[in-house]
Formats: structure tokens, C-alpha cells, sequence
């Protein structure tokens, strides 16, 4: 998700007059997205520190910390929290180590039809989430493809119940984000010039060393990249432990989207939100410096 | 013999690897190819295996007025969205990359913003500020289609501005400094120089916005009013009660669409070289 094109300013030119050109190019999209966006996040963080009257169901204005310390101090919510965080690593975790060989094929292969490929990882992204759980229900039902051929097989007698299990989700969202690994990991190895990793071969290097010593730390950007996104984007998943988790299993962003909508609790769900938030910046933020700090010794 | 066998080792590394890469694949498109494959079962269970094999429920889907006015809904949205969000996403981007200003990263930031934001916080977040709006100003905002499109717009704008921004490090602009010197003014500069070269950046951030705001989900699941209910939530309330052929059917239209529209953007733009 990096930007290279805007993360590097261009060559300075400064002219007398661009100034204006500059602002009036930028600004209508800048106001709207802060009317849109910022302000918005703003009242939300202003309503998470309301009161909520559960018997009146009514929001009373206030300043109080009470919604977040409710949250940490309630293991129902904690546990919920502690669930989408195991999640999240487990996904990013098996998103990376299948992530890379299909990312280093696509980068590395000379076939024309290579494009095609590449519309075959990026359409799933595209189709949304709720149909890709629809295969993964059709999969996973009691009656399902899987049950009926492990049946037949002879493997197990009676059904496995996998639907609205753990298991269900993270499969169901290794799938949704598997493409967002395999695009960031695609794009820096192809960057790799090939030599490199002839010229580690050529000098007797295994390919176990080869990929540890060479294509490894060469590729720390794109895995840096690929894992962050693939991070947040589990953290924050909300069709799929919807529609195969089921009712009883409980991650964060369901969870808001039920304070708001069911409990219509908005100070408790503004809040759930912003502890969303930061715990997923937090988190990517601490592997980050982890990493460079490896990295560095 | 060490040389055959290191040939032989080397063909099974390459084996193991296309085959690695093979299950990352399969993986990937499994559950579109179940829900394609489900979409043509005759029976309505989601039961293996089939009983047969029929097309009804393709016909079926057009009985159903709640898909056919999602899908309307999701294209009107979308083509407004987009359209805007190119408006605004463009000359920013020209900005971006053109000039030096003490807000450049900031503002950069701010645009690129909506991708960072989980969708369930943007929906909450617009959710209350369209309720205070419609207090403040003592008009219906909450669930309009106005406001929904204002809403789409945010995240189309971020996918407008990286992919612009992409292609503008590309451009030379010793070729507009040129124009410029042949007595072009900058708007024919911009009309006759920029946006031609620019173009395949201005598909693909189309292409991407477009995309991205007929399938969100979890941002519009806030902001739609009754009777106004995009695609994919109509998808998710009825994959909620049941899975059957008519709702694999409605996906298969979906898969097909923007198949087929990723095809023709590909002729355009490479899409390894913008994703």
C-alpha cells in the first residue's frame, strides 16, 4: 500500500504563482474529505466519551472514560478483542508463507498469458466478500462438498460441524486476503533483478540459503507491506465472521456494527471503535519497529 | 551422474514451486468456483452431489424485484461516485505530483486516508455525523441517496489519487515545458500534453473506484434508507437466512460483470503494473 510515486516529493520548482494553481487543484478534494471523513471520526470520538442511560436507552451528554474502561474491564469484550487479534495473526501468518511462492511465479514467469494470471488473483477482491463466504458455505454446510466427499471416502461418519466455527472464519478470510499478500509481495519481487539470486546460486549457495540470505531481506518491504495490510484488513473483517461464524462467534467490527444497529448503544460502539483502531495501529506499529530493529543489528 | 541428478533436483524445486503456487491459486478461486457451480443445481439444497443440472435460477433472479433495484441501486451510486471522485481525485493527484508545498504529506495523508479507516468505523463515524447534520440543519441527510453518494465518494477519491499519482512519475515534463514554450497556455498544455499521457491512470483509478463502491459493504450497511439497499447488502441479508442457487446464480451475473469489465480495462492498462 506504500505509494513510492508519493512518498518521494518531486524535484523542487518553485515558480511564483503556482501556489494559487497548487491550492485550487488540491483544496476541493482535501475539504471533502475532511468534511467527510475527519469531521465525521471527530463526533464519533466526541459521542465515545458520552454516557449511555441503558435503562432509557438514551445517549446523555458527558465526559467520561467509562465506555472504554467497561470495555477492559469486561472479559466478554476483552475475550471478543483477544479472539479477532489471534485471528488476525493466524490469517497474516498462513497468508504469507502461501502467499509467496504464487507471488514469486507471477513475478518471475515469462508466459504471455501472465496478465490472465494476474485477473485471476484481483477478481476474487473485486466480487466482495459476502459471495466469496457464499462458496465457503457451500463448502463447509453439513450436506456440504466437503462432508459429502470425506463421507464418501469413508474418512468420517457423521458430518463435521465446521460451519460457524473459528476454523470457518479464518479460512473464509485467508481467501478474502491471500490476493492483497500475493500483489504486495508480486510487486517488489519483481523489482529484484534476477542476477542477484543467480549470482547467489552460482556461488554455490542452496536455495534454502539463497532465499534466506537474498530474496528475503531484498523483498522486506513488500512482506512489510503485504503483512500490514493483510493485518488490518483481518482485523477489521466483518462478512465473513458474519456469515460463517454465525450468531455466537464474536469479532470486533460485528461487534460495533451490533452496538450501533441492535443495543443502538453509540457512545459504547463510538468507543469500541476507536479501541479497534488504535489496537490495530498499535500492533502493526510494534512489528514494525521489531522488524527494523532486527533488521538493524 | 551429479549432473543429472542435479537436473533432476532442480525440475523437482521447480515442480514443488509451481505447485505451491498452484494451491495458493486454487485457494483463492475455490469459493468463487463453488458459488459458480451451485448457481447451475437443479435442486434448490446446496446438497453434493447434485441432483442435475438446470439454468431456471438465472430466470429466477429477474422474479426478485430486491436484486434487480440493488443492482440499480449499486450502478447509480457507483457512476455518481466515481464521476465525482474523479473530479476532485485528478487535479489533486496533478498537484501532488507537480509541486513542492509545506501540506504536500499531510494532505497526501488525508486523501489516502479512507483506505487506512476499517469500513464499520467510516459507516459509524458518517452515521452520527449524518445525524447531527440533520439536526443542525433541520433536513432529511440520514439514508438519502445523496448522502450515500457522499459516502461512496471518500473511498473512491484514494484509489483516484495513487493510481493518477502512479502514472504522473512516468510523465516527462520536458514535453509540456515544450508546449508550454511553443505558446500553448496551460490549459491546452493540460488538454493536449498531460491528460492523453495520464489516461491509463484516469481508467484504472475509474476502473478501481468504481469497483470499490459497487462492492462495499460494510460502510454503506450505515448509510442506506429503506428501499435504497445496495447489491451486496441485499447479498448479505439473504445469505444470512439461507445459501441456495438463486443467490449463486445473482453472484455469477456479478463475477461475470466485472470479469468481463476487468478484461477491457486490461487491454488499456496492465493491471500488474496499477494493482
Amino acid at each position: 500500500m506504500t505509494d513510492t510515486a508519493l512518498a518521494h516529493a518531486p524535484a523542487a520548482d518553485r515558480r511564483r504563482g503556482e501556489g494559487l494553481t497548487a491550492g485550487m487543484l488540491i483544496v476541493p478534494a482535501s475539504i471533502f474529505v475532511a468534511f467527510c471523513l475527519l469531521a465525521p471520526l471527530a463526533i464519533l470520538f466526541r459521542y465515545s466519551l458520552n454516557e449511555f442511560v441503558t435503562t432509557k436507552k438514551m445517549m446523555v451528554e458527558a465526559v467520561t472514560l467509562a465506555n472504554y474502561v467497561k470495555f477492559f474491564t469486561d472479559p466478554y469484550y476483552t475475550t471478543i478483542l483477544g479472539v479477532t487479534v489471534r485471528v488476525a495473526v493466524t490469517v497474516t501468518a498462513v497468508c504469507l508463507v502461501l502467499g509467496f511462492p504464487l507471488a514469486y511465479v507471477v513475478a518471475r514467469t515469462q508466459s504471455r498469458f501472465k496478465h490472465l494470471l494476474i485477473i485471476a488473483i484481483v477478481l476474487p477482491l473485486f466480487v466482495g466478500n459476502a459471495v466469496r463466504a457464499a462458496g465457503w458455505m457451500t463448502v463447509f454446510g453439513s450436506r456440504g462438498f466437503l462432508n459429502t466427499t470425506l463421507q464418501w471416502l469413508g474418512l468420517i461418519d457423521k458430518p463435521l460441524e465446521i460451519m460457524f466455527t473459528e476454523t470457518a472464519v479464518i479460512v473464509g478470510i485467508i481467501a478474502v486476503n491471500l490476493p492483497f499478500m500475493v500483489l504486495s509481495l508480486q510487486s517488489v519481487i519483481e523489482g529484484i533483478d534476477r542476477s542477484v539470486e543467480e549470482a547467489a546460486f552460482s556461488l554455490g549457495a542452496p536455495p534454502g540459503t539463497m532465499f534466506r540470505r537474498v530474496l528475503w531481506p531484498l523483498a522486506l518491504p513488500g512482506i512489510l507491506a503485504g503483512t500490514i495490510l493483510t493485518f488490518i484488513l483481518a482485523m477489521n473483517a466483518y462478512a465473513t465472521p458474519f456469515l460463517l461464524g454465525g450468531p455466537l462467534f464474536k469479532m470486533m467490527a460485528p461487534l460495533i456494527y451490533n452496538q450501533f444497529t441492535q443495543q443502538t448503544n453509540w457512545p459504547f460502539g463510538g468507543a469500541i471503535a476507536f479501541i479497534l483502531m488504535t489496537v490495530t495501529l498499535g500492533l502493526t506499529m510494534a512489528a514494525n519497529l521489531l522488524i527494523q530493529r532486527r533488521r538493524a543489528s | 551422474m551429479t549432473m543429472a541428478l542435479a537436473i533432476i533436483r532442480r525440475r523437482a524445486r521447480r515442480w514443488a514451486l509451481n505447485g505451491a503456487a498452484a494451491v495458493a491459486l486454487g485457494y483463492i478461486l475455490m469459493p468463487l468456483i463453488f458459488v459458480i457451480w451451485l448457481a447451475f443445481f437443479r435442486q434448490e439444497i446446496p446438497s453434493f452431489p447434485p441432483e442435475g443440472y438446470s439454468l431456471k435460477w438465472f430466470a429466477a433472479i429477474l422474479d426478485q424485484r430486491k436484486f434487480v433495484d440493488g443492482f440499480r441501486n449499486s450502478i447509480q451510486v457507483g457512476v455518481l461516485a466515481t464521476l465525482i471522485g474523479l473530479a476532485l481525485g485528478v487535479p489533486a493527484a496533478l498537484c501532488l505530483s507537480r509541486f513542492q508545498f509545506k501540506l504536500r504529506t499531510p494532505l497526501a495523508n488525508l486523501l489516502l486516508m479512507p483506505l487506512i479507516v476499517p469500513g464499520v468505523v467510516l459507516g459509524t463515524a458518517m452515521y452520527v455525523f449524518h445525524v447531527e447534520l440533520e439536526i443542525g440543519l433541520d433536513m432529511d441527510v440520514l439514508g438519502t441517496f445523496y448522502a450515500l453518494v457522499a459516502g461512496h465518494i471518500v473511498i473512491v477519491i484514494p484509489w483516484v489519487v495513487r493510481l493518477v499519482t502512479a502514472s504522473l512519475a512516468g510523465v516527462d515534463r520536458a514535453t509540456e515545458e515544450a508546449a508550454q514554450n511553443l505558446g500553448a497556455n496551460p490549459w491546452v498544455t493540460f488538454w493536449r500534453i498531460t491528460l492523453p499521457t495520464i489516461r491509463p491512470g484516469i481508467v484504472a483509478g475509474a476502473l478501481f473506484g468504481f469497483v470499490t463502491s459497487f462492492g462495499n459493504l460494510e460502510m454503506s450497511l450505515f448509510l442506506v434508507g429503506p428501499g435504497r439497499t445496495t447489491l451486496p447488502i441485499v447479498i448479505l441479508q439473504y445469505l444470512e437466512w439461507k445459501i441456495d442457487p438463486t443467490i449463486a446464480a445473482v453472484s455469477v451475473v456479478q463475477i461475470l460483470l466485472i470479469g468481463i469489465s476487468m478484461l477491457i480495462t486490461d487491454r488499456y492498462v496492465k493491471l500488474a503494473r496499477v494493482v
